[in-house]
Parts: structure tokens; sequence; C-alpha cells
């Protein structure tokens, strides 16, 4: 038995070699439009667009995509409804809308875990009151909403480990990074990410820590920030009526994570830090940071590739994207993108090349950059609509 | 070893069904029916080949609020049906139901009866099914039976026909419960019915208050007599049916030009009057005047006014662009030219406003590239010469969409849930002063209009909302807004909301309109909107009643304007629809020929070529403007109505 699994997944890679033509799905949310690019490995264009929504004279902001792990469909978050945003079900190749569900407050990014067959998709709730929003669960093969589960306040970046088993996602406001069962739908843990990020920076190696009491440190890390001690991921939030609460007291995180990859093959996770400019590995085992790397400006979506060597990071801030070499913790290129406000990274199921969305400002239109990872140079730009933003990679078709 | 474990990772990834497929859960007990308010436990786990996996599963509802299952699987039923569960472990699924009953009933309320009945009138029962777990019914099916019929009868959908004085029993049954009311049928002594009104002739839309009184056979007025009005009518038109809208407190409204007969009646007793109905005759010409093109991108919404200099400008948004705002001169409405424009970090600038003294410019930022949206206060004192004095962001990152000066405060939207009030009396240094904002369960809002210090936002879901920033009437202040009164419609669907107050009736309405956008969407061509505006009378304004429409087929509302008794109004894919207040107001406007006029700004050099989308309305100086999203602004004038004797001829 194992031995025709090996054969059939080197087969699969073999195949994967001779692989010419590559397409992603990309939105953009000042256009209500959702493209297609394809990429021949020299040209990248942009060969469908899909008109999303529903209202002519509003701008209804298509945000998150993502491809369902069989590959059947993508699915899109719309930020905008009223006041609630709408997940929306396409079929890949024809699509076709096939189903459709409302979500939270400006639901965002979002992934389908193989194993579960649910969708996790952050409720961003970006322009909300500084209070705690949530992970929508939901049924993919009904389109049902099946819970909300509370998490922090903005929540963003909503990826599955690589067994389909741990939700994780960061809350840009709050500064915590969140890890769910995916399965039984629980926050089982937090971590203060301004407080993960300090330690992160201190040398240790020239400090005496014998006098340290480490007995309370694990305490503070789970504790949500300014909330007088009390444990909130042990709380259900489900039922909280929040509409009468003035919350101004909430935590504005300096770190302002805004994104989580967890490595495809190791147990451990990476979180951009918006507001200090720094990408944390952390060990999910450990639930400690293990490395800090330094970035440019304004560090916002993270891409692994799938052999588990590059960390492929967005930097809005500086229009750049830096490539990063996992092992030696090295960043390899910083990239200038083609234009300002860069945004996703969605990177080539062979590992082979990243394709980063750049939203433009104003008129300018959205774009999609192609970067080799083996050269890392950036090899061509596709086209599309204005605020390219949310990437997904689709397939390689010979 | 380290390498198979990754293989048959990145193979479970690609083919988790595949790998899964042998897996089963099981569900104990396999089927399960319960009853309102029970619970019960389940277990589940995973089967695989035969052997009990030591495998989490989940076990999730999707209809948590009818019947929801918590982490220790306890199902708990809260309201009946049949609902739909997952049960989930790692990589398999399995899709059951569970069965709540519904409740046994447990009572059938029969509501409002009258002490007495005079024969010959009938009443009709009001019905509620109640089940034994406190729930209004509307699913079960009752019936009705007498067993003096000759006193009265009741058909099946509990009407009471009464004939003869005496009690009779009425027994209503639904699913083995009955509840038996006697009904007490005394002697009628209504012989006769009076009934006046105001004339016997108007014009279509003009509204008759017709008085009824039952009187006995001394000419006494029987005060509790049921008197029920109806109508039958003859149109001009032999094609056309006689319709028109009648209340059961006299007030009538004819839609076409005939003859119409108005009955009162009580039992045997009745009375008609017929009237005689004319055409309304207000259509006049509308003139096209001038237009100022925008053809590379989408316009939005816009203001005119007078400028300190005398001379007349006009501000237009853009949408879904480069964050420009243009500035025009409009004081020739023939020749509208830009004189100046603002780019912002924005996409869509949705809303211009003006302030009173035409010094100060806010327009509403949507689509920054930061994503920190709000507002830019501008000095338009020299129209030519614009300058942006400060923004505004502060709690408006999600974007204004509209937005409102008055009396040195601006009204902006906040993330469609909310608006601020703003204080801009130094325009270089806002800062808010008050927010309002509903506390209903997924509330949104749209837009916020301030006239005579009542704000009027337009709540989507909720409705109209009424709130005192400074009128007086609720204690109110921009600082302290308070919320006084509220109205809203089924369709859910209040996008605008205009104050009228009726100077020939003297009555408070508000208009609400509509958005909606039911064919769809079109980028390539002309799009559709759907929706109308609702006449709100908010005359008393802790009742107030919806009371007439405005809508036009295959078209849909937008923004509008009031001046005097007429009614400017963007219907998108309709144009410009001017339209007759005068008078009461009650039914159907349109179909009453209450239109004065249209015009459809159709641009063949349009951003999008042919595709009128009229965005809004205003008048100023007797030339109605008017913007659309595909070609910019536009200017009319309505011909002057002429003196009502003078035949005049329709567009």
């Amino acid at each position: 038995m194992k031995k025709i699994l090996v054969i059939g997944a080197f087969s699969l890679l073999a195949i994967a070699v001779q692989a010419q033509n590559y397409y992603v799905y990309v939105t953009a949310e000042s256009e209500d439009e959702v493209s297609v690019i394809k990429f021949d490995g020299k040209k990248a264009e942009t060969i469908k667009t899909i008109p999303v929504g529903v209202w002519p004279a509003e701008n209804e902001g298509p945000h998150g995509i993502t491809i369902a792990p069989d590959g059947k469909h993508w699915y899109l978050s719309m930020a905008h409804g009223n006041p609630y945003g709408t997940l929306y079900k396409y079929e890949t190749g024809s699509d076709e809308l096939v189903g459709s569900v409302q979500l939270g407050l400006f639901p965002a990014s979002m992934q389908i875990s193989p194993v579960t067959g649910l969708l996790y998709c952050v409720n961003f709730n970006l322009h909300g009151d500084m209070v705690p929003s949530s992970v929508s669960v939901v049924d993919v093969e009904t389109m049902t909403e099946l819970t909300q589960i509370t998490t922090g306040a903005m929540p963003h970046g909503s990826r599955l480990s690589s067994d389909g088993m741990k939700h994780y996602s960061v809350a840009m406001m709050s500064g915590e990074l969140f890890e769910i069962d995916a399965l039984n739908l629980k926050v089982l843990r937090t971590l203060d990410l301004d407080e993960a990020s300090k330690m992160a920076g201190m040398d240790h190696s020239m400090m005496d820590h014998s006098t340290m009491d480490h007995s309370k440190m694990g305490e503070e890390k789970k504790t949500a920030p300014k909330m007088d001690g009390i444990d909130h991921s042990k709380m259900d939030h489900s039922k909280m009526d929040h509409s009468g609460m003035d919350m101004p007291a909430m935590k504005h995180s300096t770190f302002k994570p805004t994104w989580v990859s967890p490595h495809p093959s190791k147990n451990l996770v990476y979180v951009a830090g918006n507001g200090s400019n720094e990408v944390l590995e952390i060990d999910a085992d450990t639930w400690k940071v293990t490395r800090k790397f330094v970035t440019d400006k304004g560090p916002y979506n993270i891409d692994l590739s799938p052999d588990g060597k590059r960390m492929v990071v967005s930097y809005k801030t500086a229009a750049k994207t830096g490539v990063w070499d996992l092992e030696s913790g090295k960043e390899l290129a910083r990239i200038d993108n083609s234009q300002k406000v860069t945004h996703g990274v969605s990177i080539s199921s062979d590992s082979k090349f990243a394709f980063v969305s750049v939203e433009g400002i104003g008129d300018d239109p959205g774009m999609v950059d192609v970067i080799d990872l083996t050269t890392n140079k950036l090899i061509d730009t596709a086209y599309l609509g204005k605020q390219a933003g949310g990437i997904a990679f689709w397939k390689i078709e010979r | 070893m380290k390498n198979i474990t990754r293989v048959l990772c990145m193979v479970a990834l690609l083919f988790p069904l595949g790998l899964f497929a042998q897996k089963e859960i099981i569900i104990e007990p396999a089927t399960l029916t319960m009853e309102v308010g029970q619970s019960k436990q389940l277990n589940a786990y995973v089967m695989e080949n035969g052997k009990k996996l030591d495998e989490d599963v989940n076990i999730v509802s999707r209809a948590r609020r009818a019947l929801s299952i918590d982490s220790t699987k306890m199902a708990y039923a809260i309201a009946p049906g049949v609902h739909n569960i997952i049960a989930i472990a790692a990589g398999v699924r399995k899709d059951f139901t569970i069965t709540v009953n519904y409740p046994a009933l447990a009572e059938i309320k029969i509501e409002e009866i009258p002490e007495k009945i005079y024969a010959g009138t009938p009443i009709e029962l009001k019905v509620k099914v109640i089940d034994k777990s406190g729930a209004v019914r509307d699913n079960v099916d009752v019936t009705f039976e007498t067993k003096s019929a000759t006193i009265a009868n009741v058909d099946a959908f509990g009407m009471v026909n009464t004939m003869v004085p005496g009690k009779a029993t009425i027994t209503a049954k639904a699913e083995g419960i009955s509840n038996t009311i006697t009904v007490n049928v005394v002697k009628n002594p209504i012989v006769s019915i009076q009934l006046d009104a105001e004339g016997n002739e108007a014009r279509t839309g003009d509204v008759f208050h017709f008085k009824a009184k039952a009187l006995d056979k001394n000419g006494n007025e029987i005060t509790d007599a049921p008197i029920y009005f109806s109508f039958n009518g003859k149109s001009d038109n032999v094609s056309q049916s006689a319709s028109g809208l009648i209340k059961q407190d006299g007030r009538f409204v004819a839609d076409e030009a005939g003859r119409y007969v108005i009955t009162a009646s009580c039992g045997v007793a009745s009375a008609s009057k017929t009237v005689k109905i004319t055409a309304r005759e207000v259509a006049r010409k509308i003139e096209l005047v001038g237009h100022g093109s925008v053809s590379d991108k989408h316009t939005s919404d816009f203001w005119v006014w007078e400028g300190v200099d005398g001379r007349d400008y006009a501000v237009t948004g853009t949408w879904g662009a480069d964050g420009t705002a243009y500035f025009w001169d409009v004081t020739d409405p023939a020749s509208i030219f830009k004189i100046d424009s603002v780019q912002v970090d924005a996409r869509t600038v949705n809303d211009v406003k003006i302030s009173e003294d035409g010094k100060i410019c806010v327009i509403s930022r949507e689509g920054a590239s930061n994503r920190k949206n709000g507002l830019v206060i501008i000095d338009v004192t020299n129209p030519r010469d614009v300058e942006i004095l400060s923004t505004f962001d502060e709690n408006m990152t999600g974007g204004v969409h509209n937005v409102f000066i008055d009396k040195g405060y601006v009204y902006a939207l906040s993330g469609g849930q909310k608006y601020y009030a703003i204080n801009i009396k130094d325009p270089r240094k806002p800062f808010a002063v008050s927010k309002f904002e509903l506390d209903t369960p997924g509330h949104a809002i749209h837009d916020v209009w301030v006239e005579d210090g009542i704000a009027y936002s337009s709540n989507w879901g909720d409705g109209i909302q009424l709130v005192d920033v400074g009128n007086g009437i609720a204690g109110g202040s921009p600082e302290n807004p308070k919320q006084f009164a509220s109205y809203a419609y089924p369709n859910k669907a209040n996008h605008a909301a205009f104050p009228f107050r009726s100077p020939s009736t003297g009555k408070f309405y508000v208009i609400g309109g509509d958005e909606i956008f039911p064919y769809g969407l079109n980028m390539e061509g002309p799009n559709m909107a759907g929706g109308y505006l609702h006449v709100i009378d908010f005359t008393d304004l802790d009742n107030p009643e919806e009371i007439a429409r405005f809508e036009i087929p295959y078209a849909g509302s937008h923004n509008f304007w009031i001046e005097g008794e007429t009614l400017y109004v963007a219907f998108y894919n309709g144009g410009v629809r001017v339209v007759d207040l005068s008078g009461e107001l009650m039914g159907d406007l349109r179909k009453q020929g209450r239109e004065i006029a249209w015009i459809i700004p159709n641009d063949p050099k349009g951003y999008v070529p042919n595709a009128p989308f009229t965005w809004g309305a205003q008048v100023h100086k007797g030339h109605v403007f008017y913007s659309d999203w595909n070609s910019g602004l536009w200017s009319a004038k309505v011909e002057p109505e002429k003196p009502k004797a003078t035949k005049i001829q329709s567009k």
C-alpha cells in the first residue's frame, strides 16, 4: 500500500514538473470583479474577468478568495453588505455562481480544511469598533454558516495547519494569534504578539535567567490584553451583545499582525507584524517565538512554498516583495513591485512562482506581479481592475 | 521514514476523501425524534473496517437557532421541524436529521368579539392558534362551524354573517382542540345610511373624505354600527379599469377619469354617492437645457449653489475612479463648464455637500489606498480655485457614504452603521461631537438628511429614523441627538428620506425611497433598478401611516428633492421624474396622473454609452439639475404651469 502511494506521489510530482501554464484567481476590490490570470512561464495576462456582486452603484468589495482543496470551486468573501458581508461559491472554470451565505462584518481571508471540509473565514470588521470579532465556520456543501467563533479585534489571515486540524488567525488591533481546533471549533490557544515580539527581541544569551519567575509567563500570554485578567479563550462569546458597549479601552497593537501562515510540513507558523516590520516564526508546539525576520516596511501577507523552502512576504507600505530562505533565515531578495500598495501572495503548487497582487492608488489598475522563485526576479505583470487584493493559486495546466 | 510521512501527507491533502473513504461516522441513536424543550445525549464515533477508532467527532447543527448541539454532543430542541445535522471527523462526514415534533396545540383564541352584533352585519373572526410551547402557529388549518345557522352562519375563512336576533354558537376546530364562542346577535335598528362628501367632482389623485352615519327609524345615529366602504366605477377609457383606493375611514382616491360610485353599507342599509373624476392634467413639457459631460468615469452625487460672488456653481463626485470631485460654473444652465477639481485619496467620492453660506464643501471618501477613509473639507469661496482645508477620518475609516451640512455641523455616515455629528465651525479643525447609532441586531444606515433641526436617516430594514439634532421637539441637539419617531416598511430597502410639509394640507410627510437591483448586474451595458418611493404620513408622530407610493415600472428610485409641492426624483434608468405633490396624498401617485414631466439623460458618448442611470436631482433657480452615473451633470427646464383654464397639451 505504502509503495503504491509513494509511486503515485512521485508520478504526480513528475507531471507537475512538465507544467506550462499557471492560473490564479485574484480579486479587484474597488471594481467588484474577479480576474483569472494565466501565466505561461514568461507572460502573465488576465484571460477572464468575472463581475461579482449585485449592486451596480454600490461597491461591495470582493476581498478574500480561496480555492477548494479539490479545485472544483472558488469562494469569494464580499466585504460590504447591510451591514453583513457575504460568502459566494463559484465553480472553477465556468465561474458560475452556485451558492452564497451571509457571514459577519467585512468577511475577509479564508481557507477550507481538506480534512473537515469546512471553510473558516475571518470577519475582519475593519471599520467597526474595537471589539472582538469572529471566525465564521461554513459548511460549503450546503453553504450554511455553522457558527462564529469569537477571537480578537480585526481578525485577519485565515490559514490551516498542514494536517487541516488547526486553524490560525491573527487579530490586527488586539495583537493576538489564535489557534482554533478545526474539528471541535474552539479556541485552543492565544498568543499576545506584542509581548512575543518584545521577548523575541531580547538577547537572552547575555541575561541571567536563574532568578526569573517563568511560572506566570504562559498565563500572561494566554490572557486577552487589558481585559482585567479574564481568560476569554475559555468563554463563549457567541451570545454576547456588544451593541450597547463602548469599549475604547481595548488595546491597539503596535505589532499589528495582519497574516499568519503555517509551515507546510513543520509545526511552525509565521506571523506578519505589519506595524513592527517583522515576521515572527512561532513554534506551534511550545507556542513561543523561535525566530524573528526583520522586513521592509509593512509586511502584510505571507505565503510559504509547498516545498517548505521559501517564504514570500508582501511589504505593503514599501511596495516590495521579500523572498526568504526559511532554512538560513536570510532574505534572498527584496523586489520592487510594479506600483504602490502590495497586497497578497500566492505561490504555485510546484513552488516555482510567487504571484503577488498589487492594489495601486485611486484609479490605478490592479496588478499581479509574477516572481520567479529560482532567480528571485520579477518576470511579468498582469493587469486587472482597481485594487487587486485577495489572490489564490488555482492550477497548473499542461 | 520522514520522507514517506511527508509524501503521505501530500497525498492526504490531495485526495483526502479517497484516503478516508472507508471510514464511517456512527451516530447513536441512529434516528432521533425530540419534543420542543427536550434535550438528548448523542454519541458519535468513527468506524473503519469494522473497528472503532479513537478519533474526535464533532456534531454541528445547521439550524442552531432551532436545534443546538453543545460540545458534549447534547442536543437541545428549540423549535419544531426537521433539522439538518453534520457530524465531522478527520476526513469523513455524515449528514443526518433530527426531527423535533410540533407541540400539540394548546388553545384557539378568538379575539375582539363585539358584545353585540346587529343582525344583518358581518364580522370577521380574528383567530390565533397557540401550541403548548406558547408559540403562535400559522401552519394549522382551522375549520369553523355553527349549530345556529338560522341566526348566524360562518364561512371557511371565519367570516360570520348574521341573520336574525339570537345567540349563536360558533366553534373553531384544529388538530383535536376547539373553542366555542357565543355571538350575541341583536335587532338591527339601522334603517338608513347618511353619506356625505366634500363634493362630487374632483381630479384623479384628489382625496375625498366620505362621512357615513347609520341612522335608526327616528333619525338618531347608531354610533357603534359597523360601516363598510366600497366603490365601483367606470373609466372614461374603455380599456382601463376604474381603479382607486378606499380606506375604511371613508377616504377615497381615484386613479382614472370616469364615474365612481362610493357605497357605505351596514347590513342591508346602504347609501351611495356618485362622483365624477376628471384627469389631473398636470403634465408639462420639460426641455433639456445643458450638459456638463463626464465621460471618462462614473459620476455620483452633486450639489448646486449660489456662490458668494452671486454666480451659480455645482460640485459633482465621481464613483469607482480616482477620487476626483469636479467644480462647475452653472450660471448659464445651457453652458455648464468645469472650473476646478480636487483629487483625494479615494476611489469613490460618493457624496458632496455645500454649506448654507456657500463657502464650505464637504466630500466623502471611500476606497482610500490606506483603507482610512473619511471626509474632506474644502474652501469653495472661490470655486475656481478651491482649497482643501482639512480632512477628518476619526471613526470614519470604514468609508463615508453620505454627508449633510447643517448650521456648522457635518452629519457623516461611518462604515454604513451610524452617523457622527462633526463640528466644522472652524473648518480647519473639525471634531466629532456625537454619534447616532441604532441598537437593533444587524443595523445598517445609508443616508442622512437634516432640515429644521431634524435628521432623517435611512436605515434599510430599520426604516426612516427621525432624530432631533436641534429642532427642540425631543430636546435634542447636535451634541445630544434624540430619536423621536420612526417608520420601517417590509421590503427593508430604505435608502433615502426627504421631509415634505404639505403647504396645501398642513400634513407632515416623509418620503422614503428604496434602492433595489432586482435585475442583476451588467457592467458592460445598461442596468435596470427596482424599488419605489413610499409616502409616510408622519402628522401623528406616534402613528405614522404609509399612505402613498410613486413607482416607475422597471426602474428604481434613488435620490430626490422637493421644492414647493413638486417632487424631483432620479429613477436610475428611468431618468428624472417630476411629480405633483399638491393636496392630500394617498394611493398610487403615478397611476393618478401626478407625473408632471420626465427626462432621461441618454448620452451616446457616455462612460457607458446610451446607458442612462440618473443619480439625483436638485432644483436651483428654476432649473432642474441632475447627475447621471454614466454621463455627468445635466440641466433641464420644466415649462411653467399654465392657468388652470388653459388646455394643456400632454407631453
